[in-house]
C-alpha cells in the first residue's frame, strides 16, 4: 500500500539576471526563487496495481518518485510506502524498493553484469537459495545469461534496461518504480520490456509505479493512470473512463470522387451541429475527406449520409480518438479545457 | 549492532574488491599514479635537504628532527588519502550531476557508501615515504620511544586520520547547498601543507589558522614534536596531552562534519533528467 499525502516539493534557487551585468548583480542580491515542482499531490496505490503516472516534460514526474523512493524530502505532506515513510527510515525503504531510471544505469559500469548481480546479493542482503530461485526467474523472463559476462558498458541499450531491471528486482521489492523505462528502445524490445514487466508483476503481486511519455507503454500495462501537470493532479483513473470522458471524438475519412462537388458543403450547419462539434479537413491530394466530430452529438450514419448525398464515396474508414491524442490535448489545454 | 559491523565489514570488502577489479583492469593508470606519487615525495624531502644545507637549524629544529615532523605528517595524510578519497567526487561531482541519487536507493549507510567505492593507490606513495622517514628518525635515536609514547603515537595517527576526513567531508557537504565545494575544500586542504613544518616559521596569522580553525597543527607538528620530546609552540607538545586535544578535537570535527553531511543529505535536490 502506498499513500501519497498532501505532498509538495519546492526547489529554492537565486535568482537570476540576464547578461553579465545581472551575473554581478545576482552576486550581491538575496532575492530567491521558489518553484513549485509539486503542489499538493494525493493518492493512494493498492498492493499489486500498475499505475502509469504521466505528464509532460517537467511536470513533477520525477520529483514526485524521488520523493516516493527517498531521494527527495517533501517540502510539505508525506509518503508512506507500506507504512515506511522514506525520508524518515530511509534504508528501510530502500530494502523494500526496486528503482529503475531509463536514462541512468545503477550498474557498476565498467564490471561485467554479473559482478553486479553478486554485490547487489550482499547489498540486500539476499540468501544464497533466495538469489537462486530469483535469478532463475529473471533469466527466464529477462534473458540475461546472453550478456552476463559483458562489461556493462558494452551492452546495448535494450540489454542494458533489461539488466537494470533484473538488477532492481534481485531482492523481490514489494514495489517497483520505473522512471522511463523504454525511453529510447526498439519496438521488439520494448515489448519484450513491457511482458517482462507484467509477468513480474502476476507472479509476485508487485506494485508497479511507471512514469513514461510511451503511449504503448500505458496501454498495455497500466489499469489506472494518473496524470500531473505543473505539479498538480489532473486525472486519476482508469484508462477506459478517460477514454469515455475525454475521448469523445471520431473521426470519419471519406475518399471522393469528385472533390468540386464539395465546395461550399457546411456539414456542421446542414447537421444542426457547433463548428467546434463537427470539423471538415480536405486533404486535396488524395481527395480525402475527414470529418471529426462529437460523437455524443451526432453518429457515423449521419455524417456519412450528408456527404454522400453530394458526392460518391470511394472508401471509408472511421478511428476512435487515440489516447495519444487524448493525452496531447490535455497536456496543451488542461482538463478543464473539455475540447478533446 | 555487532551484526551490523560484520554487515558493513563484508560489503566494504565486496565494495572494494569491486574497485580493485576494475583498477587492476588499467594497470598502466595504476603504476603511473603510484609513481608520480612517489616522485612528487621525494622532491618534498629533497627540498627539504637543499634548505638545510645552506642553514642547518630552523627556529632551533634540526634537519633530522624536521624530516620527522614531516615524515610522521606524511602518515594520518596517507591513511585518510587512502581511505576516504571518494569525498572529493561528491564535491565537483556527485552532488551537481545527480549520481548521489543512487546512494540513497541502497539500503546502506550514505557516508559509508561514498567511501567504499574508492581506495587510493597513490596514497601509498604517502604511507611509504612517511614510514620510512620515520623509522629512519627512530633509528637515529632522536624520537622518544617509551610505553605511552608508542601508545600515543598510533592513538594520534588514528586521531589526525579522523581530522582530515572530518575537514574532507565538512567542505564537501557544501556542495549540498552550492552543487560544486571543490574549491573550498582545496584550499583547505592544501591548508595541511603548512603542518609539515614547525608552525613557528609562519606570520602569527597563518599560525593561528593552522592551529585552531583548520587545526592541521593538532594532526603533525605538534604532536610529532611531543614525540620529539621538544615543547612546541604555545607550550603544547611537552606532554601528552596534546595528543588529547587532538583527540577531542577529532571527535568535536567528525561531529559537526558527519551533521553537515546528514543535513545535507536531506535537502539534497538531485539534477533533473
Amino acid at each position: 500500500m502506498i499513500e501519497v499525502k498532501h505532498v509538495s516539493k519546492e526547489f529554492v534557487s537565486p535568482k537570476k539576471y540576464p547578461g553579465l551585468k545581472g551575473a554581478v548583480k545576482g552576486l550581491f542580491s538575496n532575492e530567491k526563487v521558489v518553484k513549485k515542482a509539486v503542489d499538493d499531490i494525493s493518492f493512494s496505490i493498492a498492493d499489486g496495481e500498475i499505475v502509469g503516472y504521466i505528464g509532460s516534460n517537467g511536470a513533477g514526474k520525477s520529483t514526485t518518485i524521488k520523493m516516493m523512493t527517498g531521494i527527495l524530502k517533501p517540502t510539505q505532506g508525506q509518503c508512506l510506502i507500506n507504512g515506511i515513510d522514506p525520508s524518515r527510515a530511509r534504508k528501510d525503504n530502500a530494502q523494500n524498493i526496486g528503482v529503475v531510471f531509463g536514462q541512468r544505469t545503477q550498474l557498476w559500469w565498467d564490471l561485467p553484469l554479473s559482478e553486479s548481480f553478486t554485490i547487489l546479493k550482499e547489498v540486500y542482503n539476499v540468501s544464497d537459495e533466495e538469489y537462486e530461485e530469483r535469478m532463475k526467474f529473471l533469466n527466464e523472463v529477462l534473458g540475461l545469461p546472453e550478456f552476463f559476462s559483458s562489461p556493462v558498458r558494452t551492452l546495448s541499450l535494450g540489454q542494458r534496461m533489461r539488466a537494470d531491471l533484473g538488477a532492481a528486482l534481485l531482492h523481490n521489492p514489494k514495489v517497483l518504480y520505473l522512471d522511463e523505462p523504454t525511453i529510447g528502445l526498439d519496438l521488439v524490445v520494448k515489448d519484450n520490456i513491457r511482458k517482462a514487466i507484467k509477468i513480474i508483476n502476476e507472479k509476485y503481486q508487485t506494485t508497479v509505479i511507471l512514469t513514461t511519455h510511451d503511449i504503448g507503454d500505458i496501454e498495455e500495462l497500466c489499469s489506472r493512470i494518473i496524470i500531473i501537470d505543473e505539479g498538480k493532479k489532473i486525472y486519476d483513473g482508469s484508462l477506459e473512463e478517460l477514454k469515455d470522458t475525454y475521448g469523445t471524438r471520431r473521426k470519419v475519412s471519406m475518399e471522393v470522387k469528385k472533390q468540386e462537388k464539395l465546395k461550399g458543403l457546411n456539414l456542421a450547419e446542414k447537421l444542426g451541429a457547433s463548428h467546434e462539434e463537427c470539423r471538415m479537413e480536405f486533404d486535396e491530394e488524395n481527395k480525402i475527406l475527414s470529418v471529426t466530430f462529437d460523437k455524443h452529438k451526432l453518429q457515423v450514419p449521419q455524417v456519412m449520409n450528408a456527404v454522400m448525398e453530394v458526392t460518391e464515396v470511394k472508401d471509408i474508414q472511421i478511428q476512435e480518438t487515440e489516447l495519444a491524442e487524448i493525452v496531447k490535448e490535455i497536456y496543451n489545454h488542461g482538463i478543464d479545457g473539455k475540447a478533446v | 549492532m555487532r551484526n551490523t559491523a560484520k554487515r558493513y565489514v563484508r560489503l566494504y570488502k565486496v565494495l572494494i574488491g569491486q574497485f580493485f577489479k576494475v583498477v587492476l583492469q588499467s594497470k598502466v593508470d595504476f603504476l603511473m599514479g603510484l609513481f608520480g606519487f612517489f616522485l612528487s615525495q621525494f622532491m618534498g624531502i629533497a627540498f627539504l635537504y637543499l634548505v638545510f644545507e645552506q642553514i642547518p637549524s630552523l627556529q632551533g629544529w634540526t634537519l633530522d628532527q624536521l624530516i620527522f615532523i614531516y615524515g610522521f605528517a606524511q602518515i594520518p595524510r596517507g591513511i585518510d588519502h587512502l581511505l576516504t578519497d571518494n569525498i572529493w567526487m561528491v564535491a565537483w561531482r556527485i552532488v551537481l550531476n545527480g549520481n548521489f541519487d543512487r546512494y540513497m536507493l541502497r539500503p546502506m549507510n550514505i557516508f559509508f557508501q561514498v567511501i567504499s567505492e574508492k581506495l587510493q593507490p597513490d596514497a601509498l606513495g604517502e604511507l611509504l615515504v612517511g614510514s620510512i622517514l620515520v623509522i629512519r628518525c627512530l633509528m637515529k635515536g632522536i624520537v622518544v620511544v617509551d610505553g605511552i609514547h608508542i601508545v600515543l603515537f598510533f592513538v594520534s595517527i588514528l586521531a589526525g586520520a579522523v581530522i582530515y576526513t572530518a575537514i574532507k567531508l565538512f567542505f564537501a557537504s557544501l556542495a549540498f547547498w552550492l552543487k560544486i565545494s571543490g574549491p573550498f575544500l582545496q584550499v583547505a586542504y592544501e591548508m595541511a601543507n603548512f603542518a609539515k613544518y614547525p608552525t613557528e616559521i609562519y606570520a602569527k596569522g597563518i599560525r593561528f589558522i593552522i592551529t585552531w580553525i583548520i587545526p592541521f597543527a593538532f594532526v603533525a607538528y605538534l604532536p610529532a614534536s611531543y614525540f620529539l620530546g621538544v615543547g612546541g609552540a604555545f607550550g603544547f607538545g611537552g606532554n601528552g596531552g596534546v595528543v588529547a586535544i587532538e583527540c577531542i578535537i577529532a571527535a568535536v570535527f567528525w561531529i559537526v562534519a558527519y551533521a553537515l553531511f546528514q543535513k545535507g543529505t536531506s535537502i539534497y535536490e538531485s539534477a533533473g533528467n
